[in-house]
């Protein structure tokens, strides 16, 4: 008897222990809780698997950008070996964190090959066209769209196919502007050669309002041996008809000539402004792209998921309504059958639950729906042992057994059924947590933590709260434990 | 004790029976599946397997939601969206009196899901961004998520098989790993049948449900060959009696578990979020399954003729 004392001792101690948890250490709730948006971005590599450095330094480039964009409690993770997950709390829009972070930001600088400049001249001319269409086409009322603008924006279209020599493969008006637009960025990129100086020799990036008008631009700092490599570059095309294009992921954003005044030296000071026509917000998504560095490979964005901070905080009462239903009706049906060993049972599975979310909150573990659902899933579990031992209780009493044999040796004879039979359950949480996605390893945490628990509170708790009810003499009544008509069997 | 009296022995072949009926049912519904409808596979798979975005947002209005029909705000979507392609393949709904809009449609990036939003509010009316709920999944990635579940689903069938060929001896291994498969498969087969019936799809929570039922129809299995193999060591009676007395003594037990599971379940169902639906239902068919094949057809395997 002393040691169950000590035993209950203990499970008192636990529960203190788990609201204190639980008060200190709120539960972390996942974004379809509390409302949010969440990235899973793909890194892209064409031949063999991606390494951990390429990981590592994936993720810091991703880390950077993020950080300069400025949202706030953004949570970056990386998953299997080549993804990462960004999550955004709140109603942040995911949008300008996809458009920033979807690029790869590789800035080059290039020279005009020499020659080609009437082949520049007409490109750009083009370019202008294409990009004054893609605008008409976007502003475009809804009424408009059978009168003559659509078929106006279709012969223009048409024209500057001829022009370029180029059909376009796309089915819809606006697929076919957009691919005449990357064709025009392509072929004036391959007007350029290379240069050694990139982006990796920037030290800051900046942005400012230009003063003649309401367009933005965007200020370089290179570090000094870059500040010596433009300075390089500038000289030699000084005074020449050959232009210094600045380059962003294949397309060109300015094509500018050096005057010849830095023929000698060229344009030193370890600066530069690309000033393309930049909205305020074109320019800082700029900003933080070249503050970040650009990707060592590409990355894609493949699966983004949103929900509201409403529609979360009806997920959390939905689930809370579910759990408490089915602890409930749980409980009703473990009475009605069990009489005193239901409500035993009962009481073990609110311990069950404390002890659970206490472990949630230490682990920690962030709970989402599926979680939650594992939760309310490893309630069922857990009654799962106490039916195996009562239903043993039950046979040794109706074999005429006394109260505490029966308990006693109810207890020990399912002990291994009991155990046995969980693990299997375990095996298949263990694997779903190891190959399951973020969304599924959540349910598999939940699940699997529920089913050890439920060891613990089904095999000891409930046996120490009998126990302890065994030594009050009322108690003892064997009517209590089984309903009255049964004994006619 | 015996408050249960089920002529295992006597029905032998009507168990055995009725199990082959549900599993040719079963596969047949998994063949026409394949080879019959739209999408081409044993099971219609949602857009965590195939991509594809989804999108849920409740309209602000006072008082009721005024009627729209569908064909008329996809033709207006029509005529304003850029991008026309995805519109050809789109599905619109509303729900809850006009309230809810959903909508399925192919992959879409970011910037055209807000597009299809914005121009969505220009048609009826302002949204209630707070109410959103939006997925947007890449094709690569669902084909990856696809091949991710399909090796879950195998190497846990492969932990849970090793398991118990060391746990019993080979013959009652064989039989405890017939009968999950038994469950496995005739979920499965409701599931294509729901498929071609409803267009009720699946995604990586069914593959999740599929794991569970696994391990909790093994957990049953792995009871009653206990007290079989216990009561085998002591028996009074013959072979086929004593499994047939072992078993009528595991059915209340099995039942009440599985009722106690099926209770949480159900709750999810009626309370839970509209995302567990399906997930829930399936779980709760693979339980019902479950207990059927331990307490009826797992035990008949063992019967000598």
């Amino acid at each position: 008897m002393k040691r169950r004392q000590g035993w209950l001792f203990f499970i008192i101690f636990l529960l203190t222990l788990s609201v204190y948890l639980l008060i200190n250490y709120p539960l972390q709730l996942g974004l379809d809780l509390k409302g949010g948006s969440q990235l899973t971005l793909q890194i892209i590599k064409e031949e063999g698997k991606v390494t951990r450095d390429e990981l590592e330094a994936v993720n810091s480039v991703i880390d950077k950008r993020v950080n300069n964009l400025g949202v706030s409690e953004s949570n970056l993770q990386t998953l299997g070996g080549d993804q990462l997950i960004l999550e955004l709390p709140g109603e942040q829009n995911p949008l300008v964190a996809s458009r920033v972070l979807g690029k790869t930001a590789l800035l080059e600088f290039r020279i005009q090959k020499i020659g080609t400049s009437k082949e520049l001249k007409s490109l750009q001319l083009q370019r202008f066209n294409i990009k004054e269409l893609l605008e008409q086409y976007t502003s475009l009322e809804k009424n408009q769209y059978e009168n003559n603008f659509y078929k106006t924006i279709q012969a223009n279209l048409k024209e500057i196919e001829q022009e370029l020599n180029f059909s376009s493969t796309s089915q819809d008006l606006y697929g076919k502007l957009i691919e005449i637009k990357k064709y025009i960025d392509n072929e004036i990129t391959n007007l350029f050669l290379k240069t050694d100086l990139s982006g990796k020799d920037l030290i800051n990036a900046g942005r400012r309002q230009e003063q003649t008008n309401s367009n933005w631009e965007v200020l370089l700092t290179f570090s000094n041996s870059g500040g010596d490599k433009f300075a390089e570059i500038t000289k030699s095309i000084a005074g020449t008809d050959q232009l210094l294009a600045i380059i962003l992921d294949g397309e060109s954003i300015s094509e500018a000539s050096v005057g010849s005044q830095f023929a000698n030296t060229g344009i030193t000071g370890g600066s530069a402004t690309i000033s393309g026509n930049f909205s305020a917000e074109k320019a800082r998504e700029l900003e933080v792209q070249l503050k970040g560095g650009s990707l060592p490979l590409p990355i894609e964005i493949v699966e983004t998921n949103t929900i509201g901070a409403l529609l979360g905080s009806k997920n959390i009462f939905k689930s809370l309504y579910a759990a408490i239903s089915g602890l409930v009706f749980v409980g009703i049906f473990m009475i009605f059958n069990y009489r005193i060993l239901g409500f035993v049972s009962v009481l073990s599975l609110v311990l069950y639950g404390f002890f659970n979310l206490a472990l949630y909150s230490l682990i920690p573990i962030t709970l989402t729906l599926p979680g939650i659902s594992g939760l309310i899933l490893s309630i069922g579990m857990a009654v799962d042992a106490n039916i195996l031992i009562f239903e043993r209780i039950r046979e040794e009493l109706y074999n005429g057994n006394s109260l505490t044999r029966s308990i006693d040796s109810g207890f020990q004879r399912a002990n291994s059924s009991i155990v046995d039979g969980h693990i299997t359950t375990l095996l298949s949480c263990f694997v779903l947590f190891l190959l399951g996605t973020n969304f599924v390893k959540g349910f598999a945490a939940t699940l699997g933590i529920g089913v050890l628990t439920s060891l613990f509170t089904s095999l000891n708790c409930s046996k120490t709260i009998l126990r302890f009810f065994t030594t009050y003499q009322s108690l003892r009544q064997k009517n209590l434990y089984l309903p009255k008509n049964n004994f006619s069997n | 004790m015996k408050l249960f009296n089920i002529e295992l022995i006597k029905n032998k072949r009507k168990i055995i029976g009725f199990s082959g009926f549900l599993i040719l049912l079963s596969l047949l519904g998994i063949l026409y599946s394949t080879f019959n409808t739209s999408y081409k596979k044993p099971i219609n798979l949602g857009m965590d397997f195939v991509g594809g975005n989804e999108l849920r947002i409740e309209r602000v209005c006072k008082g009721g939601c005024s009627d729209v029909s569908p064909d008329s705000v996809l033709e207006n979507l029509r005529r304003i969206s850029n991008n026309k392609t995805f519109l050809n393949n789109i599905k619109l709904q509303f729900q809850n009196d006009n309230k809810l809009i959903s909508i399925r449609s192919p992959y879409l990036s970011i910037e055209e899901s807000n597009n299809l939003i914005t121009n969505l509010e220009n048609i009826i009316g302002p949204l209630n961004y707070e109410s959103k709920d939006s997925r947007l999944i890449g094709p690569k990635l669902g084909k990856r998520l696809l091949t991710n579940c399909v090796t879950s689903l195998l190497v846990s069938l492969l932990a849970i098989s090793i398991y118990i060929t060391i746990r019993f001896d080979r013959k009652y291994a064989l039989f405890a790993l017939l009968a999950l498969f038994h469950d496995l498969i005739i979920v499965f087969g409701i599931f294509s049948w729901l498929g071609i019936l409803l267009s009720v799809e699946v995604n990586s929570l069914f593959a999740v449900s599929l794991l569970t039922i696994a391990g909790y129809s093994v957990n049953d299995t792995v009871v009653i060959f206990d007290r079989i193999r216990e009561n085998l060591r002591s028996r009074k009676e013959g072979f086929n009696e004593t499994i047939q007395l072992s078993v009528n003594e595991s059915i209340r037990r099995t039942t009440f578990t599985s009722i106690t599971t099926l209770i949480p379940l159900l709750s999810i169902m009626l309370f839970g979020s509209y995302s567990l639906f399906w997930f829930s239902l399936s779980l709760s068919l693979g339980i019902i399954v479950g207990s059927y094949s331990s307490i009826l057809l797992a035990p008949s395997f063992l019967l000598k003729e």
